[in-house]
């Protein structure tokens, strides 16, 4: 038979080039309606919540202290690491685990004869490649003005620094394997998106503040997120609090559950 | 390594089911290696569905494929490394461009897959357009990205299911030619359609397929190679030679066409008997004979004959 090319026999190559992540990386970056919401909720937020606090201070310094310092520098970690940054890495997630299925890709890619689990766990380190950049870069962020813009404030330790940026880039990386995992069992972006925000927001909230339910709420993923977090626990009424180990005993569960689901659907699921 | 078989593709009583709709029901089929095979039936015969299982997309309900020798789905990943197909419509990353969809496909192949991007991109003529976005391509050109798709396996089968779809017929026309230059090149070519024309024009074995079974399997010329019980005859006096066989014996019915007459033989009346006594009849009555021959049924004819025969069974 003749061959398209006289390397079609090629033996495959034993260098790792990651192709398949690649591939991930190039359908989300190249995705207008992922980065820039992504974008927006991460570097935007932190940028957006510095400018606001800089400019209440400007405007009324007696009244508002400056943007930076350890205490906003907090603030800003619990937006990244607890809200923004969460439902950034859902829409990321969400758009890793269904954007072969909606485009009708997932069938030519199966048709190669690749493993499909292969398929779905390439879509992890695709995804986070996305994702954690720019996660890093609003925490980057954050910690230049929480320098910058400290006045007579303390700044924090390079200790926090360090714990604080782990943090951040962790639990993005586990909700982004929760909605991805999600996203590969549901196969709808909208429906992953709106079920993740439903939970992360309005119905977390509402489970925590049941005291009847106990130990039961160690459970809830932000109570685990929030535990891990190396900021002091904020000052609400509804803090729960559960030791280290079982905190990333719940998140190993959450990310194993959700990400389980989505390799099951994706290697049963009718392409 | 797999024996080489004649079949690229061999399947054994594979079927599959929907709950109590059975979409596949019990398929034989053998692609012989190297020929232009066309899977063909009406739509929901289950060409689609078949295919869908060749391919690994969906699991069979029960029976039996080989695909280039190996067992599927126990061997997929090997059997399929140089299988390239298109099912259905094919898809893409709308937001990408045809060059980039082209480079994903390639990762999930060999590494090799990437340096032919280029190369196909050329064959199927959309090397011009390749930077641009797939959401700003006609159907006929994502037709053909689809099928550039195909070819980066550099494949040793092509499955192709409906490939001429949203095609113009300068495009179907290069479609053609592509498809001849790679049976030319030793690639088997498995068309599903429900193009009867296309099946024709394309292939040189077919299988036809009514609700799920195949109801006929061969070459296209011992498919067609039927005659359908009638004799055209071609004479000088077509009214004289109409009176001088109504006494024929052999014959059903005759009648007039332009030129000659056309004469229906009774089903048990072996055909070169029949042939052999109308030429003496009409000599005998001073008739000048110039043509004689069995009128052949195309592939239409049997098609039809075919899947209208089990249609009326069932």
């Amino acid at each position: 038979m003749t061959t398209l090319e006289g390397t079609a026999q090629t033996p495959r190559s034993p260098r790792v080039s990651f192709r398949l992540e690649r591939a991930e990386l190039l359908k989300l970056r190249k995705s207008r309606g992922v980065w820039i919401p992504t974008a927006i909720l991460t570097v935007g937020v932190i940028a957006i919540m510095y400018t606001a606090v800089e400019l209440f201070h400007v405007s009324n310094s007696t009244k508002y202290g400056p943007a930076g310092g350890t205490i906003n520098f907090g603030h800003a970690i619990m937006l990244m690491g607890q809200i923004a940054g969460m439902i950034a890495a859902a829409l990321v997630g969400a758009a890793a685990g269904t954007q072969d299925l909606s485009s009708g890709v997932f069938r030519d890619l199966v048709s190669t004869g690749r493993s499909r689990t292969r398929l779905f766990l390439a879509r992890i380190p695709g995804g986070l490649a996305l994702l954690l950049p720019l996660m890093a870069a609003a925490y980057a962020l954050a910690a230049v003005l929480s320098v910058v813009l400290a006045g007579g404030l303390a700044t924090p330790s390079v200790t926090l620094f360090i714990k604080a940026g782990l943090y951040v880039l962790f639990s993005a990386g586990i909700v982004y394997v929760i909605a991805l995992g999600l996203g590969s069992l549901v196969g709808s972006r909208a429906a992953t998106i709106s079920i993740l925000i439903a939970y992360l927001i309005p119905i977390q909230a509402i489970l925590r503040s049941i005291s009847v339910l106990g130990r039961a709420r160690d459970g809830l993923l932000s109570v685990a997120v929030e535990r891990i977090s190396p900021l002091p626990p904020p000052d609400r009424h509804d803090i729960i609090n559960m030791s280290l180990a079982t905190s990333l005993i719940v998140l190993a569960f959450w990310v194993a559950i959700f990400g389980g689901l989505g390799l099951w659907r994706t290697r049963t699921r009718d392409a | 390594m797999a024996k080489q078989s004649d079949f690229v593709i061999e399947t054994e009583g594979l079927k599959k089911s929907f709950g109590e709709q059975v979409a596949v029901d019990g398929v034989d089929l053998r692609v012989p290696r190297g020929s232009a095979f066309g899977y063909l039936g009406p739509n929901g015969a289950g060409k689609t569905t078949l295919i869908r299982m060749l391919l690994g997309l969906t699991q069979p309900s029960a029976g039996t494929m080989r695909v280039l020798g190996r067992p599927m789905p126990k061997e997929r990943s090997q059997a399929l490394a140089r299988v390239g197909a298109i099912v259905e419509e094919p898809g893409f990353h709308k937001h990408l461009s045809g060059r980039e969809n082209l480079w994903i496909s390639a990762a999930a192949r060999e590494p090799a897959a990437h340096l032919r991007i280029g190369k196909v991109l050329e064959q199927v003529g959309l090397a011009d357009r390749a930077d641009d976005r797939v959401s700003t391509y006609s159907q006929g050109m994502r037709q053909r990205l689809g099928i550039a798709r195909c070819l980066l396996a550099d494949p040793e089968v092509l499955i192709l299911d409906e490939p001429t779809n949203g095609l113009d017929p300068g495009g179907i026309q290069e479609f053609r030619g592509l498809v001849r230059s790679w049976i030319a090149e030793g690639r088997t070519l498995v068309l599903s359609s429900h193009l009867l024309d296309e099946v024709e024009k394309i292939c040189d074995h077919v299988a036809i397929v009514d609700r799920g079974r195949i109801v006929a399997q061969g070459s296209l010329a011992e498919l067609s190679a039927g005659d359908d019980g009638a004799i055209t005859i071609g004479c000088d006096d077509p009214h004289k030679a109409l009176g001088a066989i109504g006494g024929n014996g052999s014959l059903l019915e005759a009648e007039e066409i332009a030129g000659g007459l056309r004469v229906l033989l009774r089903p048990d009346e072996p055909l070169e008997k029949a042939a052999a006594k109308l030429n003496k009849q009409l000599v005998t009555a001073g008739i000048a004979v110039h043509r004689l021959e069995p009128s052949h049924v195309s592939l239409e004819h049997r098609f039809l004959e075919i899947t209208r025969r089990f249609g009326g069974d069932s």
